[in-house]
């Protein structure tokens, strides 16, 4: 045993990955923050007003930026720091450069937090707010996540067929470096208007689509079986699922701008490619679900598992919604209303902010060397408030969208419109303290895992 | 299949052959379809701007002749970012100061975030022409060729809609309900949401408020959303402006 973990510790550089989850939890809370503060702005009872760096405007900027790049790039990273090299068998590239990407990753969450607050530099694509100088560093950043995470999945190709999760990283890793230079540079230097409005929807999905997407389905082929100790229910489905998901996902971005003056045989394209990815989501659900077969029982103690399918069910029911809000008839009620926001954060933070949450409370024990985590209550009690939380966003917000769109068709003042909403804006508010909330549970018991002196114990006692 | 599962041959397919046809259709065949519409760059729409005499034009006039001091530092402010990094000499509303002023004012349209809660774009659904524009002044909906210019790179077409579309915006309210509005939206939008922007503003000697530098440079820019699709331009602003 002891040599086993050694062995282990050889292979995965536990250091690099708590301290990439242990940011990514921290940018997690200040994002939160942020998206609360910012709601209260809509609410009419914002504290700071007046205050030029703490303009609403400017913090639900952070509130974004922060959670693509502080987040969800920080929480990812540090799993496949742990994923990857598990089930390749191989170490990442080096080490020396893991923490000199750590730390210049770090930095430019830092530098978009001063250039936003304080520099007024920003940049008017949705998730990539950051200035535009900034951006061919982040591709340059990426470069090197290639290199550092290509290298274990390249030598472990030689030896022969990679695992699932090995096929989403292998594509996300090529993805990310082309979408975030597509994404940020070519609508400011090669391109205006329609055009530049095509490729920045195409960024704003593609940066969902071919970076968050993979990353989280790639972990979840990971964790899923590791922790139910048995294999997948069906590999044809799971090749289904990947193939699916590549040939269609990076064509759907045009669906955030339907009615829009770009060409309609591009929307047409997206409305197809997005109700065809849904297919394949489905495939990879049922994939999922049918390996649950038999072991859902754990899903009432293991708190990471469930989790990701209560994640994996958000999901679902996002890409549900998804197929029908993206056709051209939907679009003319609910675009621009609160509904797209409500699925934002339905996806974002019920998928894979569920998802990431159960798999870092799954390692981070691991991480520490002890079995489980400091307190079932605190992880029960974050469990239950963050989904919850979450999901009455999400109804709240898409009836609200609803009311919105209605209201406007019926060419009401617009101040009805503002009116209508605030009960639901009110509301949301109280959802995101709900969730904010259970963020706090959670961290505290992060952080007295870490802490605790003595080993933690996994083994039933008697009531 | 077990080529198929290997890291050159993923990247390769998935990564690069998907990702580049995905790319050809999404953006690549739009922007050919709409390379031949000219693309203008800021100067060239201030000088649209003053050969058409639009509302525009006519509103930065106006700004130039209420609050002369701050057209002033206007003249004499200066920022790398937005690519106004020139002190002009001959202060004066002219093509460059205009130009000056509409860079200024997009860039702090975005840094403020304005764009994540109004958007600039009128689709041709839902009533949306009637809602955002004035019948038979400017109604039209959003056309490929208004969003062809410097300005709109990236695009700002928006996310979300807490307060109304704005790329009509010029033919909605006039500038002092602008000034008034941007200090203080609840004095001209009982029960709006929005925050005052009051660091746009300063106070003269004699106890006014009035906007300073960056505020006249953003109200320019938001008074010319929508300026171009006035209708009739000329001979109506020219007559008003004489009088």
């Amino acid at each position: 045993m002891a040599a086993n973990n050694q062995e282990l510790q050889n292979l995965v550089n536990y250091g690099l990955v708590k301290a990439h989850v242990a940011m990514g939890l921290i940018f997690f809370i200040i994002v939160a923050l942020m998206g609360f503060l910012y709601s209260l702005q809509l609410d009419g009872i914002y504290p700071f007003g007046g205050i030029e760096f703490l303009s609403p405007g400017r913090v639900r900027m952070i509130h974004t930026a922060g959670a693509a790049y502080g987040f969800l790039v920080n929480m990812f990273t540090g799993l496949i720091y742990w994923a990857i090299p598990r089930f390749t068998g191989y170490k990442v590239l080096s080490n020396a450069l893991g923490w000199f990407m750590f730390i210049a990753l770090q930095a430019a969450v830092l530098i978009t937090v001063v250039a936003i607050l304080f520099l007024g530099m920003a940049d008017n694509v949705e998730w990539g707010e950051t200035p535009w100088w900034l951006d061919p560093i982040i591709v340059f950043w990426l470069l090197l996540h290639l290199l550092q995470f290509g290298a274990p999945l390249f030598k472990a190709s030689q030896r022969g067929p990679l695992y699932v999760t090995g096929w989403y990283m292998s594509a996300m890793l090529v993805w990310t470096p082309l979408v975030v230079f597509m994404g940020n540079l070519i609508p400011r230097f090669w391109s205006v208007g329609s055009g530049a409005g095509a490729v920045q929807s195409t960024f704003i999905h593609d940066l969902v689509g071919l970076y968050v997407t993979p990353v989280a389905w790639g972990l979840m082929y990971y964790f899923v079986p590791v922790i139910m100790k048995k294999p997948m229910w069906s590999h044809g489905l799971s090749l289904l699922g990947f193939w699916g998901l590549a040939f269609f996902y990076p064509m759907n971005g045009v669906h955030h701008f339907l009615w829009s003056p770009i060409p309609m045989f591009a929307q047409y394209s997206a409305v197809f490619a997005t109700v065809a990815v849904e297919f394949a989501v489905t495939s990879v659900l049922i994939n999922f679900m049918m390996t649950l077969r038999g072991s859902a029982e754990q899903l009432k103690y293991n708190v990471p598992l469930r989790y990701m399918y209560t994640g994996a069910i958000f999901y679902w029911i996002t890409c549900f919604q998804c197929a029908f809000h993206v056709t051209l008839t939907f679009q003319k009620v609910i675009h621009f209303t609160d509904w797209v926001t409500g699925h934002a954060h339905l996806i974002m933070f019920g998928t894979f902010g569920l998802w990431v949450l159960g798999m870092a409370e799954y390692v981070w024990p691991r991480l520490f060397g002890k079995e489980t985590m400091y307190s079932k209550g605190l992880s029960e009690g974050a469990y239950w408030l963050l989904m919850i939380g979450v999901f009455a966003m999400f109804v709240d917000l898409t009836a609200g969208g609803l009311v919105q769109g209605f209201d406007w068709i019926g060419l009401n003042p617009w101040i009805d419109s503002v009116n209508f909403s605030k009960p639901f804006w009110y509301f949301r508010s109280v959802t995101g303290i709900m969730m904010i909330t259970g963020l706090f549970m959670y961290a505290l018991n992060f952080y007295k895992t870490a802490t605790a002196k003595a080993g933690l114990t996994a083994e039933l006692r008697e009531a | 299949m077990g080529k198929m599962e290997r890291f050159s041959f993923v990247a390769l397919v998935a990564g690069i052959i998907f990702f580049l046809f995905a790319d050809f259709i999404s953006w690549a065949l739009p922007m050919f379809v709409l390379k031949d519409i000219p693309k203008k760059s800021v100067e060239d729409l201030a000088a649209e701007a003053i050969a058409k005499n639009t509302t525009a034009w006519s509103d930065f006039n106006k700004l130039a002749r209420y609050y002369p001091e701050s057209f002033k530092k206007l003249c004499n402010y200066t920022e790398a970012y937005s690519g106004a990094a020139e002190v002009i000499k001959d202060c004066k509303p002219n093509e460059k100061t205009f130009a000056k002023a509409l860079r200024i004012g997009h860039r702090w349209y975005i840094a403020e975030g304005c764009w994540n809660c109004h958007s600039q774009m009128v689709r041709p659904v839902s009533n949306e022409t009637l809602r955002f524009g004035i019948p038979g002044v400017s109604n039209t909906v959003s056309y490929p060729s208004e969003f062809q210019n410097e300005l709109q790179a990236p695009v700002l077409w928006g996310t979300k809609r807490i307060g109304p579309d704005l790329i009509r915006e010029a033919a909605v309210h006039n500038i002092g309900w602008q000034v008034a509005h941007l200090y203080n939206p609840q004095s001209t939008s009982p029960g709006s949401n929005m925050p005052g922007y009051t660091w746009y503003f300063e106070k003269t000697k004699d106890g006014k408020i009035v906007p300073n530098e960056r505020g006249i440079a953003l109200l320019t820019y938001i008074m010319w959303l929508g300026s171009w699709e006035v209708k009739p331009p000329k001979p109506f602003r020219i007559e008003t402006a004489e009088k």
